[in-house]
């Protein structure tokens, strides 16, 4: 059977018992106690059964390295993220695989902040893992654990200083929790506050379907049920909620593209910052969105990591928004964290402020057809591959910065290696309807150089 | 180079200074190699007080988990607790994380089979094939099993089988007054329970803060026990009772505050149990011929092993023993509790003695013949252990040798025995005589035969003495 772990600059992440090890895990733990500056490591995971076995090679390796270990138990990412700031940690780490399927899990390693490791920082963990020379401590020193289980009101009250909650709580919304970190956060949200948050695969433990947000797995379960529920809107979550995805109140569901070019359109009116930071692979309708309030869209490679550079090169007060099209929206109010629970309450502020229903709010964006394919990864024969793209659609405005993006007016495609998968990706957009021909013909080309 | 060994990976297992050299990465690979030869199951996973151990345990929960088993998390509790509550649940094995009676910047695993006893001789040797080989078994995401914690189960159990096994009404009706120096151990989190609810004693406890670290030298011995002397005169107390880290020793005080021989100690165990019982005796060879002299007034034979717990218990088990243990360390095993060196089963069987005969601690102690021991340590060189156990055995021609663990030689009312250590580069010398001054003539002279100080006079090759660095 074929292995499947990735050791990058984006983390640990692979097939649980086969790939990903529980050398693995003590080794990443150990080699991030080592480098962090002094201070305590946050840690949090996600429901899968295997992030209890990850939990304790994590714990393990940062007791040796002599961190106090704050431990919130499950919670979702954005709370995590939350709690190291509030405790002005020297860092922490996510036990997840976010939208991955059940099999996976993955280390995501936070700094200081809160926010993920620069592309630099990242490196450095990685060579102090290679090198497996890790700054354990002696019997006295060693570390001590603590467990904290008040970390979601702590979130929740900073999500409530920044929206209207009275003003949101006659929605009656329908969200399918994944079987994740979501149905905790939702089920305080109503508990507490009022909220009329309806969950469905609420329970965690074993996943009722695969955790990613495309419009396709809202299709399955969600979508269906928004308009017999009598729903405002539906919302799906991943499993650590950084990332969600929509239905209407009439049960459509709405592409995953959408939620970055909305929340834009929300936040860029009412803010000085008129940067809005996105990857290649996302849709035009943030720059046309962008254009109705003076904003500027910077397109950076695709990935984690990109996005995290990316946040670094701007001034904090400079940027209205910085996403991808997968879902996962971050906003200056909460420093540039993904933020499923976020995003969600910003666009029930949107259907309040505009006194509109969800359907009606996008209808008034023009319609964008975006076109989704991968193929197997031939590495040796990449480079020829985006040469000859390159040369054939020549007419173009060529970008490769992250493989090859051409643009045209009102159409683009992007063609990219995934960092996670051996696969080649193909993405082809335009405005109007689909390009099936462009789509098609790009496919057969990038076939020619697949494995 | 010091020889000091600050890690030692080998058939007893893992043992080190943790942080640089016992590390989390070792505990949790030697923990899931473990998982992957007893097989997915429940293993019962504990630990002693040392502050390096959530660390460690959190590194074999990582390792079993990953291997497929479920972990039942006892938390910290003394190994005997741990032993006994492992052969009682159906467990496919246990781990306790423990230095046992190391100093505090070591740590350890104890390794436990099914039936909760020591992994024999051949189950260690396979167990340390797989880590070697390191092709552990890797659970995925659907077998990986949870981490459940059991606290009071095991206790409950360890009193109920010791308690049966003496006359605890007859106990409690003494009322005795008793000292504890549980060395903020293990034991600090139920002897003060057991002697005092279970028992009926008046308490007098020291050191039984299992968050705090070990307030004097770990191993429970006279010169390391004067809290405990100085507890039991200041309260008056019947008897005083000191324990390691991980419970399985124990040391005893008389009413003078006097801590007796742990051969005295563990002579009275025999006692007692086979004043309640008729059956073989199985010592290590070098516990004292006070055993015998016991044994014989209950008509008992009494059979001796190799040094080590493990070897003990292997020949109880083969000769039905109904009553055991290592004279120099304390370490009282009594079968009908568990095959495993248990604090527990000894307090309550020198109370039990006590209760039984209305004698003081020191009246029983008085009573047992009267032998002198003396023992040391002496610094072998590799390549030397030939030429002295030869010098040994000439030195005393006439001599019956017992070789099968180093070389015992018993003369008339007397004996000397020399071993190799199995963890540490020395040789352990060890003389008994009837008299101070016949122990003190054997022991001098055999610890200069030893002495690796002179050329080697015999021996098959002639060893280059190391050169100091």
């Amino acid at each position: 059977m074929a292995k499947n772990v990735r050791i990058s600059e984006v983390g640990l992440r692979g097939v649980v018992g086969s790939g990903l090890s529980a050398e693995h895990v003590v080794d990443f733990a150990s080699a991030f106690g080592s480098f962090l500056g002094p201070g305590a490591v946050v840690v949090g995971r996600d429901p899968r059964a295997s992030s209890v076995m990850l939990r304790e090679g994590v714990l393990a390796g940062l007791l040796a390295c002599g961190r106090e270990v704050i431990d919130l138990g499950l919670v979702s990412t954005p709370v995590l993220q939350h709690a190291i700031r509030r405790h002005s940690a020297a860092g922490g780490i996510s036990i997840g695989a976010s939208h991955n399927a059940a099999e996976w899990n993955a280390l995501k390693f936070l700094g200081a902040a809160g926010t993920y490791l620069s592309t630099a920082e990242a490196g450095e963990l990685l060579d102090l893992y290679h090198l497996r020379r890790f700054a354990f401590v002696d019997w006295k020193n060693i570390g001590r654990l603590r467990m904290e289980d008040d970390a979601l009101d702590l979130y929740l009250e900073d999500l409530a200083n920044a929206f209207d909650f009275p003003a949101l709580t006659g929605y009656k919304v329908l969200v399918d929790c994944a079987n994740g970190t979501s149905g905790k956060i939702l089920r305080r949200l109503n508990g507490r506050y009022g909220f009329r948050f309806v969950l469905i695969n609420e329970r965690m433990g074993a996943f009722a379907h695969e955790p990613n947000t495309s419009a396709s797995t809202v299709a399955l379960q969600l979508a269906p049920l928004v308009e017999p529920m009598e729903a405002d809107a539906g919302f799906l979550f991943d499993i650590d909620s950084d990332r969600v995805a929509m239905a209407t109140e009439t049960g459509e569901p709405v592409s995953e593209e959408m939620m970055l070019p909305l929340l834009a359109d929300h936040l860029l009116p009412r803010s000085a910052a008129k940067l809005v930071i996105t990857n290649l692979s996302t849709t035009g309708l943030v720059e046309e969105v962008a254009r109705r309030h003076g904003g500027t869209v910077i397109r950076v490679p695709v990935g984690r990591q990109a996005a995290t550079d990316a946040l670094a090169m701007y001034r904090p007060d400079e940027i209205a928004v910085a996403g991808e099209g997968t879902g996962a929206v971050m906003m200056p109010r909460f420093r540039f964290v993904y933020d499923g629970i976020a995003s969600m309450l910003a666009v029930l502020s949107m259907m309040r402020e505009r006194g509109a229903k969800l359907s009606q709010i996008l209808a008034g964006y023009p319609s964008y057809s975006i076109l989704k394919g991968q193929l197997p990864l031939q590495p040796r024969r990449i480079p020829a591959m985006f040469a000859a793209l390159e040369r054939r659609y020549a007419d173009g405005r060529a970008n490769s910065t992250d493989g090859l993006r051409v643009d045209w007016p009102e159409k683009w495609f992007h063609v990219r290696v995934s960092q996670t998968e051996p696969v080649v990706r193909v993405i082809c957009e335009h405005r109007g309807g689909p390009l099936r021909v462009l789509f098609q013909e790009l496919m057969d080309q990038v076939r020619q150089y697949a494995s | 180079m010091p020889r000091e060994h600050l890690l030692k990976i080998g058939v007893s297992g893992i043992r080190g200074v943790v942080g640089p050299f016992l590390t989390p990465q070792l505990a949790q690979a030697f923990a899931q190699a473990f998982g992957t030869y007893v097989g997915r199951g429940r293993v019962v996973v504990g630990r002693d007080t040392r502050a390096t151990g959530p660390m460690l345990q959190h590194a074999v929960h990582c390792g079993l988990l990953a291997a497929g088993c479920e972990v039942i998390d006892v938390g910290v509790l003394p190994t005997p607790t741990i032993q006994l509550y492992t052969g009682a649940t159906g467990a496919r094995g246990g781990l306790a994380i423990t230095a046992s009676h190391n100093p505090p910047e070591y740590n350890a695993l104890k390794l436990f089979n099914a039936s909760g006893l020591f992994f024999n001789h051949y189950e260690r040797g396979e167990l340390l094939d797989i880590y070697h080989q390191s092709g552990f078994r890797e659970a995925s995401n659907a077998e990986i099993c949870s981490v459940v914690q059991e606290r009071t189960a095991p206790i409950r159990l360890h009193f109920d089988r010791v308690l049966a096994q003496v006359d605890a009404e007859r106990i409690r009706a003494k009322k005795f007054r008793v000292a504890l120096d549980a060395v903020n151990g293990a034991g600090a989190v139920m002897t003060p329970q057991f002697l005092r609810d279970e028992l009926g004693c008046e308490l007098h406890a020291i050191a039984v803060d299992p968050e705090k670290p070990f307030p004097r030298v770990a191993e429970p011995r006279p010169d390391t026990l004067t809290e405990l002397s100085a507890l039991v005169k200041k309260h008056g107390c019947d008897i005083g009772f000191g324990q390691d880290p991980d419970g399985d020793r124990l040391a005893v005080a008389d009413e003078s505050g006097q801590v007796l021989d742990n051969d005295d100690v563990l002579a009275i165990a025999v006692d007692a149990v086979l004043a309640r019982r008729a059956g073989p005796v199985t010592v290590n060879l070098t516990t004292s011929m006070a055993i015998d002299d016991v044994a014989a007034a209950h008509l008992a034979p009494v059979n001796r092993t190799a040094v080590g717990e493990a070897n003990v218990v292997e020949g109880m088990m083969s000769s039905g023993a109904v009553i055991g243990g290592e004279g120099g360390n304390g370490g009282v095993i009594f079968p009908a509790v568990q095959y495993c060196r248990d604090s527990y089963a000894g307090m309550a069987l020198w109370l039990d003695r006590m209760a039984g005969t209305g004698r003081t601690a020191s009246g029983l102690a008085n009573a047992l013949p009267r032998y002198h021991r003396r023992s040391a340590t002496v610094t072998l060189e590799h390549g030397w252990l030939g030429t002295v156990i030869q010098r040994l055995a000439a030195e005393w021609p006439a001599a019956h040798r017992d070789r099968r663990d180093g070389l015992k030689l018993m003369l008339d009312g007397a004996w000397v025995h020399a071993r190799a250590s199995n963890t540490e580069p020395i040789l352990r010398l060890s003389v008994e005589a009837k008299t101070a001054e016949r122990a003190e003539a054997l022991f001098l002279r055999a610890k200069e035969l030893l002495s690796t100080s002179g050329p080697p006079s015999a021996g098959p090759a002639s060893p280059v003495p190391t050169q100091g660095e």
